[in-house]
């Protein structure tokens, strides 16, 4: 259909009752204008690249920065306690604000869709715009919080900190008690590929309620679960927005080289498609003049 | 037995860590959130400012979980008689798996070498003039400011 469409806008563009001069006028600029479109995709995916290696760093030292927790919640397995089966489920989704990379933000908003027809009660908090947009479209009324301004520099410690505690404000102010919270991210599994994946985090009373919290010493009266808690969603946001970066970068550098290689093959066809009509028209009006002189005979 | 032990004895299920450490070298995992200072090396013995006191660990420690106070994390990588590396951390997070490995991960940490008294007093006089002042964020801010340059003063000293 989309070809179909094509077709008539070349039709249109190129009418058979216009002079060949003005087609190869539209064919020169139509020419430059690709290379130009190749020229910022060039330019974007080199940008991506050089940052591709410090997003890259970032996301394993986030990662070693959040291991901690993961491993207290294998050992004391949070997973089977039996509150994760109870009360509302909070979901946070992590993309960015910035686009053309790809179907990076599209695939997460497209798992968190899935998740919401399961469970059509649970509400979410977005981190970053494109998520936003699209979780809005559907399911606007799911959407209870959101930020922006994120995922244009490596995120730190600071960014994450500030997130989490407006999240720990409105679970607080919230008459829902939240049991387990999914952090969504795009984990990049390999250069060229990435899935959205989720960590849960779960609170004090959750942990509390763990099988395993026997096999750690803890002091009762300082009510680490609770701090811990608060610690590690922020540890865990901070991993994600690590991983989630590094997965949209790498993302958005494939798409960018894409984009050039297709810009690319569009500009050899073009430059022939050119080449031709240039000759056609010279033919033409060689074949004038002889035409012309010869009558003249 | 551990039936019995887990419905009739709730607290003592929280008091006493029952999962023994299996090795005899503590492998210390110390990470910023920009960067790693310690991957599984393994170490002789660590010093913490827990929240309920200064601990030593050693390797086979119990399993603890506990948050970090303003202080010195102490590091002995191989002889736990010589001086150990010193590290000054704001706050943060400690914990000893069963394993005998130690996590420690904070916001910020720094060789206590790198600081510079005149300036940690400085800012701590500073940090003395907002303690009272009438807006409560800022005496609550300068109040943490003052507790933590206080406490590096003394370790610096």
């Amino acid at each position: 259909m989309f070809r179909q469409a094509a077709i008539i806008a070349t039709k249109q563009s190129y009418p058979a009752n216009v002079r060949q001069f003005a087609t190869l006028r539209e064919i020169e600029m139509r020419l430059k204008s690709i290379k130009n479109i190749k020229k910022i995709t060039k330019t974007m995916m080199i940008v991506a690249s050089t940052r591709l290696s410090k997003a890259q760093r970032n996301k394993v030292t986030t990662a070693e920065f959040a291991k901690p927790e993961k491993n207290f919640y294998q050992i004391t397995e949070a997973e089977t306690s039996p509150l994760t089966k109870e009360g509302k489920s909070l979901v946070i989704a992590i993309t960015s604000d910035k686009g053309l990379c790809g179907s990076i933000h599209s695939s997460m908003a497209k798992k968190i869709r899935s998740l919401l027809k399961e469970d059509s009660s649970a509400e979410i908090i977005t981190i970053g715009d494109k998520i936003k947009q699209q979780i809005l479209r559907t399911n606007g009324d799911n959407v209870k919080l959101a930020f922006n301004g994120v995922g244009k520099v490596d995120p730190n410690f600071l960014e994450s900190s500030l997130i989490s505690s407006e999240i720990l404000k409105y679970i607080n102010e919230s008459p829902e008690t939240y049991n387990k919270i999914s952090v969504f991210f795009n984990d990049p599994i390999t250069s060229i590929s990435f899935e959205a994946t989720n960590d849960p985090v779960y609170n004090e009373a959750t942990v509390n309620e763990a099988p395993g919290l026997c096999k750690y010493e803890i002091t009762q009266d300082l009510n680490i679960p609770k701090d811990l808690f608060e610690y590690a969603l922020n540890t865990k946001i901070l991993s994600a927005m690590g991983k989630g970066y590094a997965a949209e970068i790498s993302a958005r550098r494939n798409a960018m080289d894409n984009a050039s290689k297709n810009a690319g093959d569009m500009i050899n066809r073009y430059s022939i498609l050119y080449n031709r009509t240039r000759q056609a028209v010279i033919t033409n009006e060689l074949v004038d003049i002889i035409t012309g002189a010869s009558s003249l005979d | 037995m551990f039936a019995l032990r887990r419905t009739g004895l709730q607290t003592l299920k929280r008091t006493y860590a029952n999962e023994a450490a299996a090795s005899d070298v503590l492998k210390l995992q110390f990470a910023l959130p920009y960067n790693v200072l310690y991957q599984n090396q393994a170490v002789k013995q660590v010093n913490l400012p827990l929240q309920s006191g200064r601990a030593g660990i050693l390797p086979n420690h119990v399993p603890i979980v506990e948050q970090l106070s303003a202080g010195i994390v102490e590091v002995f990588e191989k002889d736990a008689t010589a001086a150990g590396k010193k590290y000054f951390v704001s706050s943060g997070f400690a914990s000893v798996q069963p394993d005998s490995t130690l996590n420690i991960t904070c916001a910020e940490a720094f060789e206590l070498s790198e600081f510079d008294l005149s300036k940690v007093q400085s800012l701590k006089n500073e940090a003395e003039k907002n303690l009272t002042s009438s807006d409560e964020v800022v005496a609550t801010d300068a109040k943490i400011q003052f507790d933590l340059l206080t406490t590096l003063e003394n370790e610096l000293k």
